[in-house]
């Protein structure tokens, strides 16, 4: 059975008898798969994607690429602590500003 | 240089002035911490971009209507800032290779090669924060930033288009480009650090 979100990978021998492995339109699919992961396509643009990543092998493996690589910008990304003193000094300074 | 985020349109008494700077733009200090570091890759010059950006912000606070977008709008001023301000001085090298990268890419994107790039997602999931934060910092600072306020901070294209002051079509193609970058840049990383960046492990001996 389909699955029902856009990923549809995993076992790769069932899926590559089904899957053609040439995309003859992957730069305008690898554009649709951008806004699909960052949340700005429409209802129309998921489900033609969805389709698309159950039937063909370099749409599925750069959705998955892509995937993998928004998340580790998103939780791996290394958050720097802010100076202890930064925010004093700029209410200091605002405060200054008004005398 | 645009300035309509300087335009005023309230008149806030200073108790207003203070309470929306206190309860609607310091909280996001670290966020803009952040971006201001990874903009100008220095402590120092990270802390006094932040300090000019709120300073600047309490100075045009009557531009800011209260309520709406404050994240947005201070990272507008503190982009804003950079430009003006920080990246003449900075060492940045992308200052005059970034056309020449974008015209690279497309042309890249026409042959269809750049779009066949055999990393695998297991890899990029195996990698660790800093090696991804420095394959991020390796991009030249306009497809940094990109993908800093879409991944790092989730703002929306159209946010993004509003900090950047470019259209939203140039968001989405800027977005698509620095990802190709990055791309690239892991896949290097990772076979440097030795892990497996083949794409076809078990078809690639069968000519």
């Amino acid at each position: 059975m389909t699955p029902m979100t856009p990923e549809s990978s995993s076992s790769a021998e069932a899926e590559k008898v089904v899957k053609k492995e040439h995309c003859e339109n992957h730069a305008e699919c690898m554009k649709l798969i951008q806004m699909v992961l960052d949340g700005e396509a429409g209802s129309e643009e998921i489900e033609h994607v969805r389709q698309n990543l159950g039937k063909c092998l370099p749409c599925s493996n750069g959705y998955n690429l892509q995937k993998a690589i928004k998340e580790a910008l998103q939780f791996r990304v290394e958050h720097k602590p802010v100076p202890q003193n930064l925010a004093d000094c700029i209410k200091s300074k605002i405060h200054a500003l008004e005398k | 240089m645009t300035a309509d985020e300087y335009i005023a349109v309230r008149q806030y008494t200073e108790t207003e002035k203070y309470n929306i700077f206190d309860g609607e733009l310091m909280p996001h200090i670290q966020s803009m911490y952040n971006f201001a570091f990874r903009l100008t890759q220095d402590e120092d010059d990270a802390n006094d971009l932040v300090q000019d950006t709120y300073l600047k912000a309490f100075r045009f606070i009557n531009s800011f209507e209260r309520g709406t977008n404050a994240k947005a709008w201070l990272f507008r001023i503190l982009k804003n800032s950079f430009i003006n301000d920080y990246r003449r001085k900075s060492k940045e090298p992308s200052k005059v290779d970034y056309q020449e990268v974008e015209t690279y890419y497309d042309s890249e994107e026409m042959a269809g090669t750049s779009q066949t790039t055999d990393l695998r997602a297991e890899t990029v999931q195996e990698l660790l924060g800093d090696e991804v934060t420095n394959a991020l910092n390796a991009l030249p600072v306009d497809f940094r930033t990109v993908l800093i306020l879409c991944d790092v901070e989730g703002f929306t294209y159209e946010e993004m288009a509003k900090i950047l002051d470019i259209p939203i079509g140039t968001v989405r193609s800027r977005l698509h480009r620095a990802r190709m970058l990055l791309k690239e840049k892991l896949k290097t990383y990772a076979s440097s650090m030795g892990y497996d960046t083949s794409g076809e492990s078990e078809d690639e001996d069968s000519l």
